[in-house]
């Protein structure tokens, strides 16, 4: 069951260059718990793999011997549609669970970059998603049940599978977004939502970044309600597929619902991008919006990667001037800029494409950047970087909060350090 | 002993010099009325220290932490489960004192606020903006946020809107060692372990929440309720699958059955006709074409199940007409037994035909009526055992059937409460759900947060005692004008 690599076998597994020693594929939570016994008996370090879209995220791992393969366990266990909630194996790719939900006219109301490699568990320990999330809120609110296997082995299980539940600590919230430091997640009980009746995406044109985050921040502040609204700029147009000349704008805007609700949401998001010296407004075929969708979903994950690609964070408010601060800072040279945001979400994600640069100036990069969201009350993540600009910082900007829980949550769950040593906030 | 209360007086000295001497209860006499919460259990705490500020709250976590004592924290001593209840004694740290509004953001649509504030006010506060604070409680008119965020708070619209974890950005929390920390913010997503939602629902046990920041939500432009009436709770409940298979997540969907009918009718008068076996009410709220047209379909669906009746009100004073009878439900019970026992559970929404005729058995069974309340949109039951404690043999079965009730949720694929918490209450039931594998994993948070035995020691986890013994007669009283379950 744990396979031995070599170094070209296991280059298929590498972080941050490093190359494990051994390799498993379980294909349940027993499998997974053998696993993790193997390593934590011989003190190797884990780190468990999804699908792989964003294993680079992190900080370098300090070390790692065993590549835990979660792709192998991908059953759906459960799926009660008059109940709205599902169970399933944390290794199922994301795109084949809602495909398989979408037969009953549900969905998953998450939307993470490259959902056809993506893992569901992977998409938690990461802990972010896309745009949809002004609608549907946190990918932790998905969450209603977990099972999870300790560094140690021991399984365990919170939650249930029922939405509305306050049976002892709420122990998903450990696990999702901490990038498989606390144990591995295994099984997941899932809150979903019926697939809307109806959908229309508007998409506008600014030849400015200002008036189109002011619509947007004016359909944050309307009674609409739309799915998904993102502002982004003519590079990470292009890679929707729409060319525009350099310093345009552009807003999406995705609107869900039955026909006369949809009509009138789509009319009213087209008076309050109007208002907001627009330099035209039309509205996506399915195809189209589809298309626009994913690739904003895809957004920084995508082709070509990035030299440096980094998630800022702001209040809705505080976004236009975080967006304005980070794309006029000086220092970037050769590379070249793309952005989109989810103002209402306050995330922004900022993406440099171009030549290898030297590890210095993408530090400084990384610093300015920094410097602008902590004055916008907000944080930063460098979600991609090349091995040397990473190896001098930590990409979370350490720990926020109590650096005592934080190591404290470590110590307990895995007191030997052998999940993912090293890659989380404050390295623990 | 005289040690002991020397060592009293000294802790006593100490807060009164954070607090002043007003804001430190120690004598017996006084200490009473934080004896209890809204559950049965009791215990006197040795004192209550009522801080003004996190400040103050942080320097007297750490004094009574240097003495040894247990530290309880209570907001309106609402809880269903005993949670504020101080078993080992200790020191109750009341945060009443703490109720200010800091502020409202209309900008970025979030609330800053105390503990102490009174869920309802943000609301208030939040009104002019147009926008509210979407949690609502049913105690709402006396709950603290500090109280909701402790047992992750649910309400009757929190079906569409989600409960108090999915409001809460971020909090200031007061550690067990007196230090003061931020987890989260005013973003909507902060890296890191998420402290907040480990936080919420906690309890009082990791951590003293002495700052929130909330998000508020948009009035809804139209909300539209709907009222039908069954005579048989099978076809409420067919009726509520009819609504969620057709893709419709309602505001609310609430739902009682004959008995509760029996008991509110005479004293609300609400109209019910005789012979009613359920009464299903259903809110719709949004954007006033989407209510319009989910409205519509979810008549269709309710006609389509025979109902007796139908009502619909669209405008504030109808509204309250069709939720009198729901809300009166509670105060009402009291006139077919001088106590009731109400379970918190929820059951997969599919299960609520089986899970009913179930509850009908075991009331059977233990010869006792069962009157069942339910946000049955999400499976939450609140079956109420009625009782009278006075004889014994009684009380020892009701609680018996509210641990079938329990048991029954479990088996059903469900859980041991969907609003009010373990606390005491449902402590020893909680191997029902747990293995020891599971509780063990929980149990590692408290030494993670560096709290074990010292924020609310004693709560949540199994002793291995005898299930607790509880009654909720008093609850509605407690929770003030207004207040129903
Ligand atoms: C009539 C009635 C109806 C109710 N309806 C509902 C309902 O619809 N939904 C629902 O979810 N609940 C309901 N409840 C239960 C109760 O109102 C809630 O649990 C409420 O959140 C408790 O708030 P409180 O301020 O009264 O807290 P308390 O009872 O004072 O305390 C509850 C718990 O919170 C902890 N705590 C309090 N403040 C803090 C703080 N600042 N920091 C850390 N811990 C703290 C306490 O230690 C305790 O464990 C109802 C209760 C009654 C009496």
């Amino acid at each position: 069951m744990i396979d031995s690599l070599d170094e070209t076998t296991g280059r298929a597994y590498a972080v941050d260059g490093v190359i494990p020693r051994f390799a498993a594929r379980p294909k349940d939570a027993e499998g997974v718990r053998d696993a993790l016994r193997f390593a934590d008996e011989r003190g190797l370090a884990v780190i468990p793999w999804g699908g792989g879209s964003r294993i680079g995220l992190g900080n370098p791992p300090h070390r790692f011997d065993l590549a835990l393969d979660m792709t192998g366990a991908n059953r759906i266990l459960d799926h009660t549609p008059g109940d709205l909630t599902a169970t399933v194996e944390a290794g199922i790719a994301v795109d084949a669970l809602q495909e398989s939900l979408a037969v009953h006219g549900q969905f998953l109301p998450i939307d993470p970059p490259l959902p056809g490699r993506a893992t569901l568990g992977g998409a938690l320990a990461v802990g972010t998603s896309g745009p949809l999330k002004w609608q549907y809120g946190s990918i932790r609110d998905t969450v209603i049940g977990m099972k999870v296997v300790q560094a140690d082995g021991t399984i365990t299980k919170s939650g249930g599978q029922v939405v509305k539940n306050v049976s002892g600590y709420d122990m998903s919230r450990l696990h999702v977004g901490a990038l498989g430091t606390l144990g591995v997640i295994t099984e997941v009980s899932l809150k979903l939502a019926p697939r809307p009746a109806g959908e229309a995406t508007v998409l506008a044109r600014f030849d400015r970044p200002g008036p189109c985050f002011a619509a947007a921040l004016g359909m944050f502040r309307s009674p609409l309600m739309p799915l998904a609204v993102t502002a982004f700029d003519a590079r990470a147009g292009r890679r929707t597929g729409i060319v525009d000349p350099p310093g345009a704008w552009r807003l999406a805007v995705r609107l869900g619902g039955r026909p006369r609700a949809l009509d009138r949401q789509v009319s009213e998001s087209r008076a309050i991008i109007e208002g907001a010296a627009t330099a035209g407004v039309e509205v996506l075929d399915a195809g189209g919006a589809e298309t626009a969708w994913r690739a904003l979903s895809d957004f920084g994950w995508d082709e070509p990667r990035p030299i440096l690609g980094i998630r800022a964070n702001a209040t809705p408010s505080g976004m236009p001037q975080l967006v304005e601060g980070i794309k006029n800072m000086n220092g970037a040279g050769g590379l070249s800029l793309a952005i989109a945001a989810h103002p209402a979400h306050g995330t922004a994600l900022f993406s440099w494409t171009g030549e290898d640069q030297a590890s210095d100036d993408v530090a400084g990069i990384i610093d300015r950047a920094r410097g602008l969201a902590a004055r916008a009350g907000g944080c930063l993540v460098v979600e991609q970087a090349a091995l040397a600009a990473k190896s001098g910082i930590d990409v979370w900007g350490g720990i926020a909060g109590p650096e005592s829980v934080a190591r404290g949550l470590k110590r307990e769950y895995d007191p030997k350090g052998i999940l993912n040593p090293g890659r989380f906030a404050g390295r623990v | 002993m005289t040690a002991v209360i020397a060592d009293l007086r000294e802790v006593v000295a100490e807060l009164q010099a954070i607090v002043g001497a007003a804001y430190v209860i120690h004598r017996p006499e006084d200490l009473i009325v934080f004896e209890y919460d809204g559950s049965v259990d009791k215990a006197m705490p040795q004192m209550v220290a009522l801080p003004a500020s996190t400040e103050e709250a942080s320097r007297v976590v750490e004094v009574v932490g240097r003495h040894g004592l247990p530290i309880v924290a209570r907001g309106a001593g609402t809880g269903l489960s005993g949670g504020a209840v101080a078993e080992e004694g200790g020191v109750v740290l009341a945060l009443t004192r703490m109720k200010r509004i800091i502020e409202i953001d209309p900008e970025d649509q979030v609330a800053v606020v105390e503990p102490g504030v009174v869920n309802v006010d943000v609301s208030a506060a939040a009104a002019e903006y147009g926008l509210y604070y979407a949690p609502d409680p049913s105690s709402q008119s006396a709950c603290t946020i500090g109280g909701n965020v402790a047992e992750n708070s649910g309400g009757p619209h929190c079906l569409a809107y989600g409960v108090t974890t999915n409001h809460v950005l971020g909090m200031e929390v007061v550690l067990a060692d007196g230090s003061v920390h931020w987890l989260g913010g005013r973003t909507r997503e902060t890296p890191g372990y998420d402290l907040r939602g480990i936080v919420i629902g906690s309890e009082g046990s990791l951590a003293i929440v002495t700052k929130v920041v909330l998000r508020l939500l948009r009035q809804p432009e139209s909300v539209r309720t709907l009222l039908a009436v069954y005579r048989e709770i099978d076809d409420a409940s067919a009726a509520v699958s009819g609504i969620i298979a057709a893709g419709i997540v309602p505001a609310a969907i609430e739902m009682m059955d004959r008995l509760c009918i029996q008991a509110v009718e005479p004293a609300v008068n609400a109209g019910y006709p005789m012979g009613a076996g359920a009464v299903l009410l259903v809110e719709v709220d949004g954007l006033r074409e989407a209510v319009e047209e989910e409205s519509a379909e979810v008549e269709r669906i309710c006609r389509s199940r025979g109902p007796m009746e139908i009502r619909t009100a669209a405008d504030a004073g109808e509204r309250a007409r069709l939720w009198a009878g729901r809300k009166g439900v509670l105060g009402a019970l009291g006139r077919l037994a001088p106590n009731y026992y109400l379970v918190d559970g929820t059951i997969p929404r599919t299960k609520l035909p089986e899970a009913l005729a179930r509850i009908g058995d075991i009331s059977d069974e233990y010869r006792l009526p069962i009157a069942n309340l339910l946000h049955a949109g999400d499976g939450n039951l609140h079956p109420s055992v009625l009782f009278d404690e006075r004889d014994p043999d009684e009380l020892d079965r009701a609680m018996a059937a509210g641990g079938e009730i329990l048991k029954l949720c479990v088996d059903s694929g469900g859980v041991l409460s969907g609003e009010h918490g373990i606390g005491l209450e449902k402590r020893e039931y909680m191997p029902l759900m747990f293995d020891d594998d599971d509780l063990n994993a929980m149990a590692r948070l408290g030494p993670a947060f560096g709290s074990e035995g010292m924020l609310n020691p004693g709560k949540i986890f199994p002793t291995g005692a005898d299930r607790t013994h509880v009654s909720h007669s008093r609850a509605a009283a407690k929770a003030g004008a207004g207040a129903y379950i």
